[in-house]
Order: structure tokens, then sequence, then C-alpha cells
């Protein structure tokens, strides 16, 4: 059973500025007694996420909504193990994919065989599980004889339809949205929404930040609102 | 169908605490080994993809380095007035392994910085890319290493039983280059002018190390060259593939670097792993 358990989360990150990010500056405050140059050491610290507790089910569609820099990307990041946390814990039990940049990985000079190895790898699929999919995702894509062309031979749209239908090939327990998925024209669009609902029904967990409220109605059952790294609401 | 037998598979239990983080440290960088077909493929893939669409293909890196390795042994062979034959296998394995040092440690400084986009959306253990940077210079090495092939025939150089040694001294040399490498990429993603300070070094540092000129055509041995640690860590790889054993001080001083390296490059990766992704 897929289940995630946030303990008291609390995200910190210092932002280094222009200022203290060079090593002269370091050592410039150390040979001035951080008198001269005082301030620079100052780090900015960010609260990113602060005390946060959830509980998110097997069968939970969670909507995670909130003003950018609520924290949203940052708590998806957590989940992910890309961030680490600076305070309290969370134990999660399933198999974690996160759709984070749905493009990463992908190379414009390789072909769109290769770029669906390559976007694979990303998401956390073996090499022997790509193969017996390529054909189904080369298939949803609609590239045609262009999947042995290299990348940067396609359009816009082509590009976005070959993200699309790879990340959504793969099989986890938990999965992670940033902003949405999807992707094409009118026509793809309607096949793009069978294909990520019958993605979300194989997968137990789905947690979906976004900014549109048609999105968050559409598929999740429960809604977190975020504010400032806070936990402002959650049904 | 392996997606059914996927799902049946039961669920794995992950707990990340705040008191944990630097223990997972250690876990990270096995995490990242276990990972090695990924990254030997993703490593292969780079190499491929820099020469896409050349005739030669991967083999410009053998011929740019052999032009430079033959100009280089004629010019050093006619100002010291030595024999060809001797110059040329010398400077050649000399700045193949120079090429690879410094290629993983240049890269080394930007190995986490360069891969920010992968580092904040893909979930994998971070060192994933130091390994990956590591074994394509390994692969760029095996290309130049062509040329070493080739002088030996040429030259017609009989192999000796002195360069099995080169087994164990290049093991030693991988293990140093890369506690350097890992090191200069966690101090370079927190402090941003220190990949300019090394690459800086390192052309410094080429002309102090005994590459392209020998140490035997000086009448005492300076001291940027014995206690340079380059030098001995060249040595323990150039002196097996010139059939000659490596002197005992070199193989003592990598040792003794290689162990006191990976000590302080630990220390370093525990402290700073968990920080490294909020630093891109």
């Amino acid at each position: 059973m897929a289940h995630i358990s946030i303990e008291n989360l609390t995200v910190e990150f210092a932002i280094f500025g222009a200022n203290s990010r060079s090593l002269k500056n370091q050592l410039l405050s150390q040979a001035t007694g951080g008198r001269v140059m005082s301030g620079i050491r100052d780090v900015v610290t960010v609260r990113a996420i602060d005390g946060l507790n959830l509980e998110i089910n097997d069968g939970d569609r969670v909507g995670l909504i909130g003003h950018n820099g609520s924290g949203k990307t940052t708590l998806l990041r957590v989940i992910a193990g890309i961030y680490k946390p600076s305070g309290g814990a969370l134990t999660i039990e399933g198999r974690v994919g996160a759709l984070l940049d749905p493009t990463s990985g992908m190379d414009a000079e390789s072909t769109g065989i290769q770029n669906i190895y390559l976007r694979g790898y990303m998401l956390g699929m073996s090499r022997r599980e790509i193969a017996s999919k390529l054909d189904e995702i080369a298939d949803f894509a609609e590239l045609g004889d262009f999947i042995e062309l290299p990348m940067r031979t396609y359009s816009a749209g082509m590009f976005a339809r070959l993200a699309f239908a790879v990340s959504t090939a793969a099989q986890k327990d938990i999965l992670l949205i940033d902003e949405g998925i999807g992707a094409g024209d009118a026509g793809f669009r309607k096949k793009a929404q069978r294909r990520i609902e019958s993605l979300f029904d194989r997968t137990p967990i789905v947690i979906l930040a976004s900014h549109s409220e048609s999105l968050i109605s559409e598929f999740c059952s429960r809604r977190v609102l975020m504010q400032h790294g806070l936990l402002q609401s959650a049904s | 169908m392996t997606t059914a037998a996927h799902s049946r598979q039961k669920a794995p239990v992950v707990r990340i605490s705040a008191e944990a983080v630097p223990k997972q440290a250690f876990a990270d960088l096995l995490n990242g080994v276990r990972l090695q077909a990924l990254w030997t493929r993703l490593a292969f893939h780079d190499v491929r993809q820099w020469f896409r669409r050349s005739v030669l293909g991967p083999f410009w890196l053998t011929l740019s380095m052999g032009t430079m390795v033959a100009t280089l042994g004629i010019v050093f062979s006619s100002l010291f007035q030595q024999d060809l034959a001797k110059t040329l296998p010398y400077i050649a394995t000399g700045i193949i392994f120079w090429g690879l040092l410094t290629g993983c440690i240049n890269e080394g400084a930007t190995v986490f910085i360069s891969a920010e986009a992968f580092i904040r959306n893909v979930p994998t253990p971070l060192n994933l890319h130091f390994y990956r940077m590591m074994a394509r210079n390994v692969m760029i090495w095996g290309f130049n290493m062509a040329i070493y092939v080739v002088i030996l025939i040429y030259f017609e150089l009989l192999p000796g039983w002195n360069m099995l040694l080169f087994i164990p001294g290049f093991l030693l040399f991988l293990i140093n280059v890369a506690w350097i490498s890992l090191a200069a990429g966690v101090l370079s993603t927190r402090y941003r002018d220190i990949p300019q300070i090394i690459a800086n070094l390192i052309q410094v540092v080429f002309f102090l190390t005994p590459i392209f000129w020998s140490p035997a055509n000086l009448p005492t041995r300076p001291a940027f060259v014995t206690l340079n640690s380059f030098y001995h860590l060249i040595e323990i790889v150039r002196a097996p593939l010139l059939s000659v054993a490596p002197p005992w001080m070199s193989c003592v001083l990598c040792v003794g670097m290689a162990v006191a390296g990976l000590g302080f490059t630990a220390y370093l990766y525990r402290r700073a792993h968990s920080r490294i992704a909020y630093w891109v």
C-alpha cells in the first residue's frame, strides 16, 4: 500500500547572492574581522516549508494549491528525495516517480528512439522496461518516421508529444506532477486526457501541484492549500 | 508482463528525517555505484554525442592528441638531443594520463553546477553525475591509449613484466583522481570561484610536472618535482607502461594520498551532500 506520512517537516535553505557566494568575500571577512565587510556573512535563509504535517493515503489524488513561492514545488522535491529536510521527517511507502520537468534528460541531437530511452532512464525505468513500451510510446506520440530522426528536426508540438508520451509511460506507486502535464493540439489533447486518466487510475497516489482550478477539480479528490510554506488548509 | 510484476512487488519504505540526513551521504554514494549500467550508458551517449555527424567520430580525440604527442616528441627529442624512441613513449604516456587527470578535475569542478536542471528535477542519487563524468573521461582515455599502442608497435618496444604493475597503479591513480574531482565538485558548487582557480592552477602545474620533460635530464631533482603529488600520480601509471617499476616513494605517497584524500572527501560529502541540491 502506498502511503506518505509527513511529520513536522521544515525545509530551509540559504540564498547566496552575488555577495556571499564567492570565496573572496569569505576570506576577506575573515581578514577584516568582519568589521569593514560586515553583512556579507549574513546569508539570507528562506524557510520554504514550515512545520508541515500531512498524511496521504493509498487512493488519494492530492491537488496542491497556493501562490507562487508558497512551497508547492519544494514539497514535491522533498517527497522526491531531491531536497533534504532541515527539520522533521517523512516516511514514504512506494516507488516515487517525479514529473517535475517533463523534458529533463532529453537531448535535441539524439533521435526520437534514443530520447525515449534517455527520458525513460530519468524516470527510473530499466532498459528492458523501456524496450517493452517503445512501440506503444512511439505510436502514441504520432511521430511516424520522425522517430528515427534527431529531435532538433521536430516541431514544438512533436517534441511536446514525445516528452508527454514517455513521461506518462512509467509505472510508479506515487506520482508527483508539477504544473500539470499535457501537450499538443485539440485532437491530441483528447487522447492525452485519456492517457492521463489511465495513468492516474493505475497509480495509487498522485500529487499534482497546479494553479489551474479546473485541473485540480477534475483530477483531484483532496486539496491542500499552502501559503508561505505553511499548510493553510487540507481536505 | 513486467509492469504487472512491478505492481505486485512490495513497496519500498523510505524514511527521510532531518537527523539522519548526514548518514545518508554514504548510502547516496553506494546507490550511485549501483546505477553503474545507467551512468556508463549516459557517458557513452555523451562521447558519441560530441562527435555526432563527424566522419572520424571519437577518433578525433585520438588524432588531436596524437598530433600533439608527435609534435612535442619531435621538438623535445631534438631539443634535448635524445632518441625519439625514448622520448615519444614517455611524452605520450605522460600527456595521455595528464589529460585524464585534468579532464576529471576540471569537469569534476562543474559536475554538479552543470547538472543543475537534472539535480532539481530528477530524483537520482546526486553522484550519478559524478560517476557519469568519470566514466566519460575514462572512455576518452581509452581512445587516447590507442596512441600508446601505435607507438609500442612502431618502435617495436617489447612489453616487460613490469607492465603488469600498471593495473594496481591505474586503480590507485583513479582512486586519487576520483576524490580530488568529487571534492572539487562539492567545493565549487558552494564557492563559484573554485572552478576558475582550479583551471588556472592546472595550467601552471602542467609546466611544473615532468610530463613533456624528464627529471632525468636535470642534475638534481628540484623540490617542485619531489614534492609534486601530480608527478607521483603520473609516475605510478607511466613507469609501468614504459616497462619500468614505479619508484617506491611514488607508490607510498599515492597510497597515503588516497587514504587521506578519501577521508577528507568523505567528511566533506557527508557535511555537504544534502545541501548540493540547494546550492546548484
